[in-house]
């Protein structure tokens, strides 16, 4: 570095930025953006065709579904946010990263962890709570990256030669702190195994802490970052400044105040306190204002160069982006408002909403990105604009078809759920008749997905030829004067000064999240107090807790909810409302937040054992028309009966009641209540009494008991009357 | 009648001293930020994306 004294005694100092590690995020974006739009497209045939589950325990639903959503979030847009804000952050602040080593551990060990992921997410080893289902030891392999990831961001403040801190950094240092407290607070587990762990929680606030993480995890990982790098990247690309710098400031704090207290909005209907859901839904409506505010501030950047719209790649999907991002963030208070959710939540609906945020906001304005960043990084014009358009089309029409079909089916859906005769009777008692209904929109979303999916690689392949046709990567260099005393405005108002303090900004940022997370966790905390325990709800035998695990292991809660709410036709359909008392023991809870099947929270005593044994085997033979894959496996794997006592003493600490005579004869116990059911099947059925050593044994014995314990109270009579 | 109870479980104090909180801060910044006096200031700095500070360039391959 070079330094000259300036004539008003400031020093002039010239400088690099470290681009290499941005071209390194940039192909990792390109390339895991293409695993993910893969598996997205698998499951989604899969759900359209059963027999695409090939049989195979690590090709089925319920182990690459979760390999999807971590690969998309996690790896695609992970890798396409750390490229953005390294990109940007650098020329912002007029500084080079604080330092390279960090920049290379952060590059190479996320690429480790999503590599982690992709073994162990088919393997089954999973904790069970959606968005956050690797184990623990990948989840302290985060925790250490994203702190490296941290240091070397506010490291970069630190030495910045620009006193404002321009408002993308503030979305950037809000992502940084919140997404470490929701990481670090939602793992919280105790190992059983280097492969296996429960969570710290159960039941209702196992739920809350996993919806607060859940729903703050597309805040804080797909919404703030991607809104930081959209106030760098639209004005760069339009060569104009943000409409109102004002309004972001306004956008900022109310979007990350507001934000963290929506999570409860998952819940709705739930044994969740009553005043916790309104809570939830009346900030989930209020977050429909610093949402458009972000839309409209950057949509209006544009005025004046919509003209470069239609020709320009950058801005032509950074304008779509933020339509959809408009779309999405009006349909998402809507979803929220209670009325809707009763007939939204649990539907396909859902994953209809979520993918016009993932794919028309992140993929978008992630494509906008990177055809910016390729031709500056590699020194080239876009490769050709035509192949753009043409991705521009195939993607928005392959979202377009997806979110309608998953409209029709989840309003389909729920009609046909809901629907009562005048008699009082459900017109659909079959569940099996309102899935084979929607069968149809699951391969026009799937067709939809594939169109998405062509279109990433006809992306892949525009910026492969961009980059090669480049003039050679160059080695910039900058210069600017370096921060001293001179530079601090003496007469500033308060949030002017804080706009030059990156720590103290920090920490309100993390204030404003924090009073909305402890609002939302207090009940959890407090939950002891509301929750009365019930002496009928036992904990799980030794059996059916290596059962729960292989329930867990499966992903059967992808598909399968397990809470009834306290409506006519859920009552009707499978048995009485859930209460809050009955998950005490489950770590962690299984309330799924999607029915491709039936609830099963009633399930216990429905069917008898034969009828699951075949149902495991063979779905479609017990039920005509099922989309479940088989699990072939489970007639194969043999119980792990020796894993007994570790995981009832860790169940023991977390505060299920075991005694030391019940974990002792744990392994016994397991073994005679196999051995009961296997009996059983035998007298129906040609069943080989080596059975009981198998999986499928331990997860009926589970499959029986969900339920049962509650479900065997008799309902008093109601004291009011 | 368990349902009854949890929408009676009162802690109400605690999202109203949340909205209380919210809405002094919200009014504090919006007042700031809108300040005429802060005008300036901040058109200057919505143009910091597109100060590139650039001295020279040089091809390394």
């Amino acid at each position: 570095m070079s330094a000259n004294v300036h004539p008003l005694g400031r020093k002039l100092e010239t400088f690099s930025y470290d681009d290499k590690i941005v071209r390194y995020f940039v192909i990792a974006t390109v390339i895991w953006g293409a695993v993910a739009m893969l598996l997205g497209i698998t499951i989604a045939f899969q759900m359209a065709e059963y027999r695409l589950n090939l049989g195979l325990p690590w090709t089925t639903f319920g182990r690459l579904r979760p390999l999807h959503t971590n690969a998309a979030i996690f790896a695609f847009c992970g890798n396409a946010i750390f490229a953005g804000i390294y990109y940007s952050t650098q020329r912002l602040l007029k500084a080079r990263l604080y330092n390279d080593f960090l920049s290379k551990v952060h590059f190479w060990g996320w690429q480790l962890i999503i590599v982690l992921a992709a073994i162990t997410l088919p393997l089954g080893l999973t904790s069970g709570k959606e968005y956050a289902e690797l184990e623990w030891p990948i989840d302290i392999l985060i925790t250490v990256i994203w702190v490296a990831f941290a240091v070397n961001f506010f490291g970069t403040i630190i030495k910045r030669r620009e006193r404002h801190i321009y408002v993308a950094i503030w979305f950037y240092i809000a992502t940084i702190v919140t997404v470490a407290v929701l990481h670090i607070v939602n793992s919280l587990a105790i190992p059983v195994s280097i492969t296996k762990s429960y969570s710290m929680y159960s039941g209702v606030q196992d739920a809350l802490v996993q919806w607060w993480y859940g729903h703050n995890a597309v805040a804080f990982f797909l919404t703030t970052p991607f809104l930081g790098l959209m106030y760098y990247f639209i004005p760069k690309a339009a060569n104009r400044p943000v409409y109102s710098y004002r309004l972001s400031i306004i956008h900022f704090w109310s979007l990350v105040f507001i934000y963290i207290w929506a999570g409860p909005h998952h819940l709705l209907y739930s044994t969740l306190p009553e005043w916790a859901q309104t809570l939830g839904m009346a900030f989930s409506v209020a977050l429909w204002m610093p949402s458009w505010g972000g839309m409209i501030n950057g949509l209006m950047t544009l005025r004046g160069v919509w003209h470069k719209v239609r020709t320009e790649p950058t801005l032509r999907f950074m304008a779509t982006a933020l339509t959809f991002y408009g779309m999405s963030t009006f349909e998402g208070p809507l979803l929220s408002i209670k009325s809707v959710n009763a007939i939204a939540h649990f539907t396909d609906w859902i994953p209809g909403h979520v993918h016009s945020g993932t794919i028309g906001w992140n993929y978008m304005i992630t494509a906008g990105i990177l055809y910016y960043l390729v031709s500056k990084l590699w020194n080239a014009e876009i490769y050709s604009k035509k192949i753009a358009n043409i991705q521009f089309w195939a993607a928005t029409i392959g979202l377009v078809l997806y979110i309608i079909s998953m409209w029709v089916a989840g309003i389909t859906q729920s009609l046909m759920w809901r629907a009562i005769d005048e008699t009082g009777k459900l017109v659909y008692p079959n569940f099996i008749e309102t899935v084979v209904r929607i069968v149809p929109m699951y391969w026009v979303r799937a067709i939809g997905g594939t169109l998405v999916f062509l279109s990433f690689l006809l992306m892949a392949y525009n910026l492969y030829k961009t980059a090669k046709n480049g003039k050679g990567v160059t080695d910039e260099t900058f210069e600017a004067y370096a921060l001293d005393e001179s530079s601090v405005e003496k007469d500033a108002s308060q949030h002017r000064k804080l706009e030059g303090m990156p720590t103290l900004f920090a920490v309100l940022s993390l204030i404003a999240i924090l009073i909305g997370s402890a609002i939302e966790i207090v009940p959890s905390i407090l939950s002891h107090q509301y929750i009365e325990k019930m002496d009928e709800v036992r904990p799980y035998s030794s059996l059916e807790l290596i059962g729960r695990d292989v329930y867990v292991r499966e992903g059967c809660y992808l598909c399968h909810s397990q809470t009834v709410r306290p409506m006519a036709h859920e009552v009707l359909r499978y048995g009485k409302a859930s209460e809050a008392a009955e998950f005490v023991y489950d770590h962690p809870f299984q309330w799924g937040s999607k029915r491709t099947g039936p609830d099963l929270a009633r399930v216990g005593g429905k069917y008898s054992n034969l009828w699951h044994y075949r149902h495991f085997a063979k779905p479609q033979e017990v039920t005509a028309g099922s989309i479940m894959p088989r699990y072939s496996w489970l007639f194969e794997n043999k119980i792990d009966f020796n894993s007994i006592p570790k995981k009832m003493s860790v169940m023991k600490m977390l505060g299920v009641p075991y005694s030391k005579e019940e974990i002792d004869s744990g392994i016994k116990d397991a073994k005679l209540q196999a051995q009961e059911i296997t009996e059983d099947l035998s007298k129906t059925g040609s069943i080989s009494p080596e059975m009981q050593n198998k999986e499928v044994i331990a997860l009926i014995a589970y499959i029986q008991r969900i339920g049962i314990d509650y479900g065997s109270i008799e309902e008093p009579l109601e004291e009011d009357e | 009648m368990k349902q009854s109870a949890l929408m009676n479980f009162n802690i109400t104090w605690l999202p109203l001293t949340g909205l209380i909180i919210f809405t002094v801060c919200f009014c504090a910044y919006a007042f700031y930020t809108y300040k005429k006096s802060n005008k300036d200031y901040y058109n200057k700095a919505a143009l910091i994306p597109l100060d590139d500070s650039l001295k020279n360039s040089e091809s390394s391959l």
